[in-house]
């Protein structure tokens, strides 16, 4: 898998977890969804939304650096 | 939920970076400045990541999601008043997390971190003796019937001491640079987190954040009761200054000692439930 698919990988990940848990407390406040059904949705998509963003911001699209060979 | 999960992250990160500015100054140093342990978890955000090819791949990711996720629930259940029981049963899944976190990395200092987490937890669960005390008068280990007990006759606190000591040492265990933080101790480099470095090691610290917030709103709506929200946040500032003079002026003890001190503590915890119950 090149870099840049893996960035985006990481990216869908942090993006459908913010949908699923901003749709699921949006619900949970106009009150079609009962608030342990959002706990229990955060409690899957909050832990793959920070992995993914950080993932994300934290992916490199290019070569990485030569690494120090000492001198 | 959204916003007190972001919110509980920030401000339990800030709480822990405080624990350390106060620990400094005790010891008449200048500390790092109090965001420091936010700073820590968008540095590693930033650095580059890899899993080790000692690691089990599968483990070494997932008990990074299991830890956050953990403490996601922890908090649902406080903020609905759900059952105090929940709340310790995420407590000693924790300590199975962070067994994982040792175990997967294939690091002997991971190892033994992951194994210390496993003997401390055999003297810091039965500290939960205090529920007994607690249960004996709210009739209820649900949080919203503890809070609405104290409503009419006054924090626990007051009514049952001793149990919200042990709570209070509970506590204790769980702050870094105290006398029973053995799972961290700097001859095993960083105990069981040594080889989750870069994401994933933000991910720990998202969830260090987490569940420093949920057990010191915890503590505090089980000994003291509901407040405003300000109260609270001061509140949990007042607790975690307190934790951070007996981690400053306290040598952190050996593993043997540690446990010993524990369960010594938890076997006066049961004595004192027993008078307790003969009493009531």
């Amino acid at each position: 898998m090149t870099p840049a698919t893996q960035k985006s990988r990481a990216l869908a990940i942090a993006v459908v977890s913010a949908l699923a848990g901003i749709t699921a407390t949006a619900l949970t406040l106009a009150g079609a969804l009962p608030p342990h059904a959002d706990a229990a949705v955060l409690v899957i998509a909050f832990p793959a939304f920070v992995l993914g963003l950080y993932l994300y911001w934290m992916a490199r699209e290019g070569e990485a650096d030569i690494p120090f060979v000492g001198y | 939920m959204i916003a007190e999960l972001l919110f509980g992250t920030f401000f339990g990160l800030l709480l822990l970076g405080i624990h350390r500015k106060v620990i400094a100054r005790i010891q008449r140093r200048p500390g790092p400045p109090v965001w420091q342990e936010i700073l820590h978890m968008l540095k590693f955000s930033f650095k580059t990541t890899w899993v080790p090819a000692t690691a089990s791949a599968a483990l070494f990711v997932g008990v990074v999601l299991v830890a956050i996720g953990i403490w996601t629930a922890a908090l649902a259940v406080v903020l609905s008043g759900g059952s105090l029981l929940i709340v310790f049963a995420v407590y000693m899944l924790h300590k199975i997390v962070e067994h994982g976190f040792g175990l997967s990395s294939g690091s002997p200092y991971g190892k033994f971190g992951g194994v210390r987490s496993v003997i401390s937890a055999a003297s810091e669960i039965p500290l939960f003796v205090s529920v007994a005390g607690i249960a004996l008068f709210t009739r209820s280990l649900i949080i919203s019937d503890i809070v609405a007990y104290q409503e009419v006759h006054g924090p626990l606190l007051l009514t049952v001491p001793l149990a919200g000591l042990a709570m209070y040492l509970v506590l204790l265990s769980k702050m870094p640079f105290g006398p029973f933080s053995i799972v961290e101790s700097k001859e095993l480099v960083s105990g069981y987190k040594t080889e989750h470095f870069g994401v994933w090691r933000a991910g720990l610290e998202v969830c260090n954040g987490l569940k420093t917030y949920v057990l010191l709103t915890t503590f505090l709506l089980v000994f003291v009761g509901t407040m405003p929200f300000l109260f609270l946040l001061v509140g949990m500032l007042v607790l975690v200054v307190s934790l951070s003079f007996v981690c400053a002026l306290c040598p952190m003890l050996s593993p043997y000692d540690s446990v010993t001190v524990q369960t010594i503590i938890a076997g006066l915890m049961l004595a004192y439930v027993s008078i307790l119950v003969v009493v009531s």
